[in-house]
């Protein structure tokens, strides 16, 4: 199994912020991959692993988010965070 | 024991000298972590007054101890005995089951049980919070 890199855009539905309860899962969710993760938005940068970067990076609804994964599942793994935020509506 | 071969999740204890403080940090955290993680308070002083009350923080530990062992968080000063004060309560297998977090309460708190949700042992909870020391707020 070879490592591999996978990086995708996608953007939080108007209606939810990525705080408190959503943030959360986010957070669970990134947690059950071996991946490295990493979230981009409004010019920031937060592993999703960790809680507390990612309530900085103050995502508010209709934010684009960057999540950029490495390691042997990065591509599952971003795929699943994708189908995650797409569904916070 | 719990610590070592205990099943379920971390709990975590919530120790202020104020009961709304602990009330209210206990809320916020459950809306974030999800329900699963039990997060027990110890908040204020035997007669209700500011302040702490080792034999509360006693009961709140045994309580968020579910078998997987808890953190335990406080906010200033002599908190930390109190909670000193009731692990000196336990027998040595007994406080195993326990970390005293050397972490800011309200971060800390969110990391821990957020952390505990994935199902993390109680060593991993521990250090969620304590590395909220080095997450900026700015």
């Amino acid at each position: 199994m070879s490592a591999s890199s996978e990086l995708t855009l996608v953007r939080l539905p108007d209606s939810v912020s990525l705080h408190a309860r959503p943030a959360g899962a986010f957070v669970r969710a990134a947690a059950g991959f071996d991946a490295t993760i990493e979230v981009r938005a409004n010019g920031r940068r937060a592993s999703a692993k960790s809680i507390l970067e990612i309530l900085g990076l103050g995502a508010d609804g209709g934010t684009e988010l960057e999540i950029a994964a490495s390691g042997d599942d990065a591509v599952a793994a971003v795929a699943h965070l994708v189908e995650l935020v797409t569904g916070l509506a | 024991m719990a610590a070592e071969n205990g099943t379920g999740v971390v709990g975590l204890v919530i120790v202020s000298h104020s009961a709304a403080i602990a009330r209210g940090l206990a809320e916020l955290v459950a809306q974030v972590a999800g329900p699963d993680v039990p997060i027990v308070t110890a908040g204020g002083g035997p007669d209700g007054t500011l302040g702490t009350d080792g034999g509360r923080v006693l009961l709140a530990m045994r309580e968020a101890d579910v078998g997987a062992g808890a953190v335990v968080l406080v906010d200033l000063g002599s908190s930390v005995l109190s909670v000193r004060a009731a692990l000196a309560e336990l027998s040595d297998d007994e406080a195993a089951g326990f970390v005293l977090a050397d972490a800011p309460l309200v971060e800390g708190a969110v990391a821990a049980a957020v952390t505990a949700s994935t199902g993390a042992p109680l060593a991993e909870v521990a250090s969620a919070a304590e590395e909220a020391r080095n997450v900026g707020k700015l």
